[in-house]
């Protein structure tokens, strides 16, 4: 029987769905944020619990220290920066290798079968790994199993590294989307030339019924919108029913956040724009013009 | 300032070639990794300000290592020609099909050969694998600071300031070199050398190394069994003759058909 080690936050326990996938392990969770009430009920017997507030060189020490002690087999974790920053520091500490985006785990002898997401989101991976390696998944993917158990919990101290200050922090604004579940998506580039004509959009979107979706350089670089609206590669995974594109040229990057959405709908003033070969409909035209003309006409047979 | 820019030879995910379902690896070209242009140019902002030297390392991960190495070096140009001073390319076939762990251990082999070093600068991820891990496994296997996804970097003698691009927070911190930092794509906009600048980078060196060079062997954890492409086919109905009128009516048309939406 193999020893597993999840760490996450309380929330991330959908992991253990992911670790449930080797069949008899003992699960043992580093709870980094929250008192890991309820953990036994999926059968988590150990959970360790960071007390305080930790950074990730700190966080990766303490969890070398923890897989050193208990000879884990697998270790896996959920995606964010924080978890991408201190997960590859153990994996180098511990000679393994670091699989990023899991969608399947299978055992097979003593080494593992793990698909992953791979080569820019643009393919489905496969690859035996040898232990220990360390998994990371957004834990939503998985939907653990009840099994209850008695679990036993302990309060990790870990030690502060201190090598980086933290000087400041300041809260960035959040939209309160989830635009991974939206069913309608209108989404727009930087063929909009100023944050004010993003209005365009919304006006679109209110009469589709839609949530705001956009570019990086939207999010990231001009912050006219806020992170939880940037689809794609470095964004948020969609998988709406209508996804339209307006002023979005089409890069690679973008396409990997959204390629599983059923209808594309592109608008683009360039006829070259790389998105018209990934799209169902593509409109050339001016978002200008068409936008409106477009929400106008919306307006009118939707009676809104 | 000894600087050292991390500039991986990605796959060009706009241009991956296929062969039937599967990922023809060997025939897709290479290109710089987008985010470490930005690495490039961070360190040589840094080097024009504060003075010093910037060398680039990249480990070739992508066979036929015979054929990859001439368009390595082609890309290698580029990275010389926004101002890095030389490069080191490793390439062997032992590194072919190798995971993360390896390349870290072969760009660490590589900057203790180089001898000392300040500030190692690597973009946040690459565009082909994005998972980013190779600048926190450097630093830990050279048991330096790492700093991840800066947006502004300022540097003072030693000491290093940065704004960190996280989900929920700009985080300002401080670390004293030496010192690894990732830098995300909006921390500047890459300098596009001028045909003068890439003529005079022929005569910058690139130094290519081999495992046995660097006196390390090093066996994967990891091994690829198989790529398969997430193909969608779709539609690809253009819709650009006529009036705004027309087109709208057109696309609306389509909407209806899909039962995106019903007539109110
Ligand atoms: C590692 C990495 C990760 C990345 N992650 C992401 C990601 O998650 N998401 C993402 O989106 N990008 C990502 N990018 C960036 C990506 O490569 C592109 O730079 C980005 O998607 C471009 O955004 P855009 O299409 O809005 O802008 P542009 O490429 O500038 O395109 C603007 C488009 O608007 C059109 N346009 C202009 N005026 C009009 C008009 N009046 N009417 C109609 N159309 C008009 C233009 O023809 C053009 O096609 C990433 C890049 C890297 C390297």
């Amino acid at each position: 029987m193999v020893n597993i080690l999840i760490v996450g936050s309380q929330g991330d326990y959908g992991l253990v769905g992911l670790a449930q996938r080797v069949g008899d392990a003992v699960v043992h969770y580093l709870v980094v944020g929250g008192d890991a009430t309820g953990l036994e009920r999926y059968g988590v017997s150990k959970a360790f619990i960071v007390q305080g507030v930790v950074d990730e060189q700190s966080l990766a020490n303490a969890v070398l220290e923890l897989a050193r002690a208990n000879n884990y087999a697998l270790i896996i974790s959920p995606i964010n920066k924080f978890y991408r920053t201190a997960m590859p520091m153990v994996a180098q500490s511990l000679g393994a290798p670091l699989i990023m985006d899991v969608t399947d785990l299978k055992p097979s002898g003593d080494t593992f079968e793990v698909s992953f997401n791979g080569i820019g989101s643009r393919a489905q991976v496969t690859a035996g790994v040898k232990q220990p390696a360390i998994l990371m998944a957004p834990p939503a993917r998985f939907k653990p199993t009840e099994k209850p158990t008695s679990m036993s919990k302990e309060t990790l101290q870990v030690k502060s590294v201190g090598q980086v200050k933290v000087v400041s922090t300041e809260e960035k604004a959040r939209g309160g989307v989830r635009i991974e579940d939206a069913e309608l998506i209108v989404s727009v580039g930087r063929g909009f030339k100023k944050k004010e004509d993003l209005q365009l959009a919304f006006d679109l979107a209110k009469v589709l019924g839609a949530e705001i979706g956009c570019s990086r350089p939207i999010a990231a670089d001009l912050k006219w919108l806020s992170e939880d609206h940037w689809v794609g590669l470095s964004g948020h995974k969609v998988r709406p029913k209508l996804y339209m594109a307006i002023g979005i040229s089409g890069q690679p990057q973008h396409l990997a956040g959204m390629m599983e959405s059923r209808v594309v709908v592109v608008i683009n003033n360039d006829p070259n724009a790389p998105f018209f070969k990934n799209c169902d409909y593509g409109v050339v035209e001016d978002l200008y013009k068409f936008v409106p003309a477009l929400t106008n006409k919306l307006r009118e047979l939707l009676k809104k | 300032m000894e600087l050292i820019a991390l500039v991986k030879l990605a796959l060009d995910t706009g241009q991956l070639r296929v062969s039937g379902d599967k990922l023809d690896i060997e025939n897709t070209p290479l290109k710089i990794s987008d985010i470490d242009r930005n690495a490039v140019e961070a360190a040589v902002q840094i080097k024009e300000k504060v003075g010093g030297r910037v060398r680039a390392i990249s480990v070739l991960k992508y066979g036929p290592v015979q054929k990859r190495v001439q368009e390595a070096e082609g890309l290698i140009r580029e990275v010389l020609a926004m101002g890095a001073d030389e490069a080191f390319l490793v390439a062997d076939n032992a590194l072919v099909n190798t995971d993360q762990l390896v390349t870290a251990k072969v760009i660490a082999a590589v900057i203790r050969k180089l001898g000392n070093f300040d500030l190692i600068l690597a973009g946040e991820a690459s565009i082909d694998g994005y998972t980013g891990q190779v600048g926190p496994r450097v630093a830990a296997e050279l048991g330096i600071p790492v700093v991840t996804y800066a947006r502004e970097l300022r540097v003072d003698g030693n000491k290093l300031t940065i704004k960190r691009d996280l989900e929920e927070a700009v985080q300002t911190v401080e670390v004293t070199t030496p010192a690894l930092v990732t830098v995300t794509r909006e921390i500047n906009v890459p300098r596009i050398p001028p045909l003068l600048q890439i003529r005079m980078a022929m005569k910058k060196p690139i130094n290519k190394l081999s495992l046995a060079d660097l006196g390390i062997s090093l066996g994967s954890p990891m091994e690829v069994k198989g790529v398969s492409l997430v193909q969608v086919r779709r539609k690809g109905v253009i819709i650009k003759e006529g009036s705004v009128d027309d087109k709208v009516n057109k696309l609306i048309e389509a909407l209806i058909q899909e039962g995106i939406i019903t007539r109110g």
